[in-house]
C-alpha cells in the first residue's frame, strides 16, 4: 500500500449498497406480492422475508463488519512488522500507532474494506477537543474526541460520545479526555520519529 | 469492637484502629502506575501489586497523560504507636482526578514499602 495514498473516510458505492440494497429487496417482494396475488406460506415469506433480510444485513453490514475488517488489519500488519505500541478502536475508525517506526495505521467505518498505513509525520497537527458547552455549573460536553489533520484531512476519533449531555467533571468526560490526551501525546511522539 | 467504633473506622479511616485516636500523617508521597492505563483499569486490593508496580513521582506533571497515580498517606499513632497505610488510587485528568479506590492496610502489609521511602 502507498503510503502517500490521500486518505478516504468513506466509500460511497459501500454506502449506497449499505443503505439501498435492503430497500430494493423490499420494493421487488412487494411488487411482486401485489402483482402476483401471491397466497399463503409465498405470500408470508415475500412479506416479511425481505424485512428480515434488512435488519439483517444493516446490523450485519454495520459494527461486525467494521469489527472484522479490524482484526483483519492488526493480523496483517502484525504479517507487515508494524509494531502496534497503540490501537484505539472508535466508534467512526480504528487508529494504530506504531511510536517505535512512526507510523500510523487507520480503518474507516465508512470505508472498511480499505485500511491505510503512513508515516505519522504526514500529521500537521493533532488536538483535543472535549466539546465543552456552557459555563460555569452549567458546564458540559456530549462527545470527546481527539482530532488530527493528514494532508489537511481533518480525522475525528471520539473518545466518548453520548445521547446526553454529561458535566465537566463527570467520570465520563474525565475518562474521554485522558483518553484524548494520551492519544495527541502517543501521536506527536510517532511524529517526533 | 463495638459497632460505634467500627462506623467511626468507616468515616475516619485516620483514626487508630487500636485506640481509636486520630494518626498523625507521618508520610505523603505520590506514585504512578505505569501499568494501569485508562480504559483498562483493574481493581487491586493486594498489597502486593502496588508494592511491586508504584514509581516515585514527585508531581502529578511528571505523570504521562492516561497512566493512573496513587498518593499515599503514610499515618502513625501519638498514642499507641501503631501504623497504617492510605492508598487512593486516581486518574489524574488535567487539573481534575477520577478517583476509583481507597486502600487502608493497617495490618503492616506497606510497612516496609513505606519505610523505604
Amino acid at each position: 500500500m502507498a503510503e502517500n495514498e490521500k486518505l478516504k473516510k468513506s466509500n460511497l458505492v459501500y454506502i449506497l449498497v449499505y443503505i439501498f440494497v435492503p430497500i430494493i429487496a423490499i420494493v421487488i417482494c412487494y411488487y411482486i406480492y401485489a402483482v402476483a396475488e401471491v397466497i399463503g406460506a409465498a405470500a408470508v415469506a415475500l412479506i416479511f422475508g425481505p424485512l428480515v433480510f434488512a435488519a439483517l444485513w444493516w446490523v450485519i453490514l454495520g459494527k461486525p463488519l467494521y469489527s472484522m475488517r479490524t482484526k483483519k488489519m492488526e493480523k496483517e500488519l502484525d504479517g507487515a512488522g508494524f509494531s502496534r505500541n497503540h490501537t484505539f478502536v472508535a466508534d467512526g475508525c480504528t487508529v494504530i500507532v506504531d511510536q517505535e517506526n512512526g507510523k500510523l495505521a487507520i480503518l474507516f467505518r465508512w470505508n472498511p474494506f480499505r485500511y491505510y498505513v503512513f508515516p505519522a509525520s504526514r500529521i500537521s497537527k493533532t488536538w483535543v477537543n472535549d466539546g465543552k458547552t456552557g459555563t460555569g455549573i452549567f458546564a458540559g460536553s456530549s462527545r470527546v474526541s481527539f482530532l488530527f489533520l493528514v494532508d489537511g484531512i481533518k480525522i475525528r476519533v471520539n473518545t466518548f460520545i453520548s445521547n446526553r449531555r454529561w458535566a465537566m467533571d463527570h467520570k465520563y468526560i474525565l475518562e474521554g479526555i485522558s483518553k484524548a490526551d494520551m492519544m495527541v501525546e502517543v501521536l506527536n511522539d510517532a511524529r517526533g520519529n | 469492637m463495638g459497632f460505634l467504633r467500627k462506623m467511626r473506622n468507616v468515616f475516619h479511616d485516620d483514626w487508630c484502629s487500636k485506640c481509636q485516636s486520630e494518626m498523625d500523617v507521618a508520610r505523603k508521597q505520590l506514585y504512578m502506575l505505569p501499568n494501569m492505563r485508562v480504559g483498562h483499569y483493574v481493581q487491586h486490593d493486594d498489597a502486593k501489586f502496588y508494592r511491586e508496580n508504584m514509581i516515585k513521582v514527585d508531581s502529578k506533571q511528571e505523570i504521562p497523560p492516561g497512566i493512573y497515580a496513587c498518593g499515599m498517606h503514610v499515618y502513625r499513632c501519638p498514642v499507641c504507636g501503631h501504623k497504617a497505610v492510605k492508598l487512593s488510587v486516581f486518574l489524574p485528568v488535567r487539573d481534575a482526578e477520577k478517583q476509583e479506590q481507597l486502600l487502608y492496610f493497617d495490618k503492616g502489609e506497606m510497612d516496609d514499602f513505606a519505610n523505604s521511602l
